[in-house]
């Protein structure tokens, strides 16, 4: 099993839940985070006061896929959240060494 | 089992129920005390029943109380075993126990650290056990309570301060806690104990009794949690609400409806606890002393401060005029000093008359305005909502009156929701938070507050009106209140825009590519300007800041930030490129001449957004006498201030001209805005104060200075000669003096090149400026003029020859403008 680990634009969530949707993924953790990567921060003058824009919302999304799907789902994310620009995000994957489905105690693949 | 067969008194009766699970409890745990605990331990002791179990109110789920008390430390050597078993026979029984060995000493003593013993002593009751140990503890709990009923009063009132402000200090939850919540059963109880701690407090004993029927109705509710979840549950969720309405009021009973019914009771014992605590505030000399602080001294002859509250020195007055009561809460609103209980006692005995004294003379925008501009606005709604007055005078208001609407992020009802969106705005401006400090700018440059208060008064109205299209609801009820209250066209139309659009900003954040040039036209085009952008931004700050208290999170802040700034850039950019072309197909509803279409065309597609059609064709027979007489010049008093306008043909430095002439005669341009049109007529607005107020005792210096500017545009006065005999202008102190910053941009415009000059005001600033602008060769195509405080913002477009300012002309001309507005 791996865990996936995508950093998308916070406008292209709908479009990558929706793809993930299609190909069968519903188990999604969402969080809104705050970052940079290379699109690095910017100062903001607004009205003779600068601002310090250092960290950019972004919408983090996590899920737990097995094996064999790794590639495909990590694909479908990429693809269905891209733009082309810079600050698109980033994907990681982990490897994930048990889960457990709390209920009824089903382990591995079986738990997801 | 047990609880299964007490569970099954009627909810209708709480209090037989209460009767009947406490005998029942009392005859498991009486005998178990004689069987347990009489024979293993010898020494004298006492078991007494405390809290809930003690004052005989056991809920379904209720823990089980006990104290067990013994004469002295040393009776308590070898009492372990017999009391766990004790304890272990109550929980086999079914029955939740909890217990605390105490000696009659520590119970009499003050433990600051537990204060909780103390309050739960004030409910003993003796069950088994010596009756001369448990008398003797009684004898000196009383002689103890009387001798720190002044302290324990205290530390209540600090623990029910802070219990409220975990709830954010109301009971309009969507899912209330009915046990913790402000005025939920904790605060009956809170009164319960301060009627044993101070006896003497007869109007807490008074307020107690008045509560019957919502002790009554809370108490019920809470038997039917703890039924239907078979635990200590007191969440009375959306599920629960379904069932209990259906159950404790009939099948036919909407849960809106019976939610309606739960904050009537919980507000009645709300108000009684707010009464207990003010009146418990005004008894402590302490704070007595403080109270004669400085906002007595705010006292007016209609309304005394005492003990930081506000009195009606003429109840009768005042509730009987509509007008003054408006003028009690704009009171309010200014200086955020709430009303003493006496004064909501006087407005809810009152409450037919003061709502026929608003049905009968609707109060004017004049006087709303006055309330809503003022800092503590939120807190004056808040008063009004509380006093029952919001509903009398906005009837509207009926329709979101204790209005639940489900949904998942929600925290209050409707009314609630709205009160707090507008208070999130009065703490917006008081708050040295730095991360808010973007939003609180945009805030002090707001100069109309009362109206994006009246928006967010409004917004969503329509969730009573018209469930499915809320938005249009709250435009309609808007409308229907505004037209009472006689509110100018204007306002109605930047109250009305900012209502229809505010979710836009909202959406945009969480699904629109900001980067994407349409996404920034979309904005654009349901926003005609930066004002309404900057009204709106702050509008969807409150909203969202009201959902719950932590959906402002910083992330959000970010995203409407970035929201605002893609559409702030799409206006400016908008401001210099968007001219009228054909006008009859850009204004809906107006009849477009031949003459008024060419005098709109080329001007910005702003000038539309601006103004109205009254003004608009105002300014056409300005242009008609300028044509005729080669220039027209007008000077109109406003609110505070003065607007020149001037239409005369384009030259170079016109507009350093007209800034100088204001200058001479010692006037401070607040607001401008120039441009012109495609035959060549400029269109020059100036809203200027008159500081030394030389226009209103001079009557005749108004047609001066209006025949000084004509002179001035027709070439037969120097503007320099003018200036020559200018006064230097005071300056403001030291230290709030603002280093000018100058920011040139040539992709704000396809045609200019944009000014963005941020500097301390001062009369003849704008004068040094556009003559810098002048002397540099360029052309000002467009200026927008504005003022806060000592700062003036101004973004002017210019153009040399034609064309964008090159890099040289830029720094050449930003030291330039940076050396002219240096302050001295």
């Amino acid at each position: 099993m791996k865990k996936i680990e995508a950093i998308i634009q916070p406008h292209k969530l709908d479009e990558v839940k929706e793809a993930l949707k299609n190909i069968g993924v519903d188990g999604l953790t969402i969080s809104e985070v705050r970052g940079h990567g290379r699109q690095k921060g910017h100062r903001e003058v607004y009205r003779g006061m600068e601002y310090e824009v250092d960290l950019l919302p972004k919408i983090k999304i996590e899920t737990v896929v097995p094996d064999a799907r790794l590639d495909e789902i990590a694909r479908t994310i990429s693809s269905s959240a891209r733009t082309g620009k810079i600050g698109d995000g980033k994907i990681f994957i982990y490897d994930v060494l048990e889960a457990i489905r709390i209920r009824n105690d089903d382990t591995g693949e079986a738990a997801l | 089992m047990l609880e299964e067969r007490v569970a099954e008194a009627p909810y209708g009766d709480p209090f037989g129920y209460f009767e009947k699970r406490t005998s029942f409890v009392d005859g498991v745990v009486i005998p178990g005390i004689e069987t347990a605990l009489a024979g293993p331990i010898s020494v004298a002791f006492a078991v007494a029943a405390v809290g809930g179990y003690g004052r005989r109110e056991l809920f379904p789920q209720s823990d089980i109380d006990l104290l067990l008390l013994f004469e002295s430390q040393a009776d308590l050597e070898g009492i372990k075993e017999p009391v766990s078993d004790f304890v272990r026979s109550l929980w086999d029984a079914g029955l939740r126990a909890s217990h605390s060995v105490r000696t009659v000493s520590e119970c009499c003593q003050l433990n600051e650290q537990n204060i909780e013993l103390h309050i739960s002593l004030l409910d003993l009751r003796f069950l088994a056990g010596d009756r001369r140990l448990f008398s003797t503890l009684e004898e000196r709990l009383a002689a103890f309570y009387q001798r720190q009923a002044r302290t324990l009063t205290q530390r209540l009132t600090e623990m029910v301060r802070q219990r409220h402000a975990k709830f954010n200090n109301t009971v309009y939850h969507l899912e209330p806690n009915v046990k913790e919540a402000p005025g939920a059963i904790r605060d009956i109880h809170f009164l319960h104990w301060v009627r044993q701690l101070a006896p003497q407090y007869a109007l807490i004993d008074e307020s107690y009794r008045e509560l019957e029927p919502a002790k009554q109705f809370l108490y019920t509710v809470r038997c039917f949690l703890h039924e239907q979840a078979k635990r200590d549950n007191n969440l009375l969720t959306f599920e629960l609400q379904d069932e209990a309405a259906r159950r404790l009021a009939g099948a036919d009973t909407q849960p809106e409806e019976w939610m309606r019914q739960y904050y009537r009771q919980a507000r009645r014992v709300w108000q009684s606890t707010l009464r207990a605590l003010e009146y418990i505030d005004g008894q402590d000399p302490s704070l007595v002393r403080q109270f004669r602080d400085w906002r007595s001294r705010l006292s007016s002859s209609e309304f005394t401060i005492s003990r930081d509250r506000i009195l009606l020195r003429n109840a009768a007055e005042t509730l009987g005029s509509a007008e003054a009561m408006l003028r009690l809460f704009t009171f309010v609103a200014r200086h955020g000093v709430a009303l003493s209980w006496d004064t909501h006692r006087r407005f809810s005995a009152a409450l037919a008359a003061v709502e026929s004294g608003f049905e009968r003379s609707p109060v004017g925008w004049a006087a709303w305005r006055e309330m809503l501009a003022q800092p503590h606005a939120g807190l004056a709604l808040h008063q009004m909502q509380e006093a029952g007055v919001l509903t009398a005078a906005i009837r509207e208001w009926r329709s979101i009156d204790s209005l639940v609407v489900r949904d998942f992020y929600h925290r209050y009802t409707v009314d609630e929701h709205t009160l707090v969106a507008i208070a999130s705005i009065d703490d917006l401006l008081a708050s040295d938070e730095p991360a808010l400090g973007r939003f609180r700018d945009l805030l002090r440059e707001e100069e109309e507050p009362a109206v994006l208060r009246a928006a967010l008064l409004f917004h969503d109205i329509g969730k009573g009106t018209r469930p499915g299209d809320h938005v249009r609801g709250s435009v309609e009820s808007a409308e229907a209140v505004m037209q009472r209250w006689r509110v100018p066209g204007p306002v109605r139309e930047k109250v009305r825009l900012l209502i229809q659009h505010h979710l836009v900003l909202s959406l945009l954040m969480n699904g629109r590519d900001l980067d994407d040039p349409a996404t920034a036209r979309f904005l654009s085009s349901h926003i005609g300007t930066p004002e309404d952008l900057r009204r709106l931004t702050l509008m969807t700050y409150a909203d969202i800041s009201a959902v719950n208290p932590t959906a402002m999170t910083p992330w959000r802040q970010e995203r409407l930030w970035q929201v605002y700034s893609m559409g702030k850039q799409q206006l400016t950019r908008e401001l210099a490129q968007n001219r009228i072309h054909d006008a009859a197909k850009v204004v809906e509803g107006w009849a477009i001449s031949a003459e008024l279409g060419a005098f709109f065309e080329g001007l910005p597609a702003r000038y539309l957004r601006t103004h109205g059609k009254s003004e608009a064709e105002h300014h056409l027979q300005l242009d008609r006498k300028r044509k005729r007489e080669g220039v027209a010049v007008e000077i109109t008093p406003e609110a505070g201030a003065y607007l020149l306008t001037v239409l005369a043909s384009d030259r170079p430095g016109l507009f350093a001209e007209m800034c100088g002439t204001l200058a001479s005669f010692g006037m401070s341009i607040v607001k401008a805005e120039a441009a012109s049109n495609a035959a060549g007529c400029v269109v020059d607005l100036f809203r200027f104060a008159d500081p030394m107020r030389t226009l209103e005792l001079n009557p005749s210096e108004r047609n001066r200075l209006q025949w000084t500017v004509e002179c001035v545009v027709k070439g037969s006065i120097a503007v320099e000669d003018l200036l020559k005999r200018r006064r230097a202008a005071p300056r403001p102190s030291r230290g709030a003096r603002i280093v000018p910053a100058v920011r040139f941009s040539n992709e704000a415009s396809d045609a200019a090149t944009l000014i963005d000059f941020v500097g301390e005001d001062r009369p003849g600033l704008l004068y040094g400026l556009a003559s810098a602008i002048n002397a540099a060769g360029c052309n000002i195509e467009l200026v927008m003029i504005d003022t806060e405080a000592h700062k003036a913002l101004d973004v002017f477009y210019v153009t040399r020859n034609g064309e964008k300012l090159d890099e040289g002309t830029q720094a050449e001309l930003g030291s330039e403008l940076s050396r002219v507005a240096m302050p001295v």
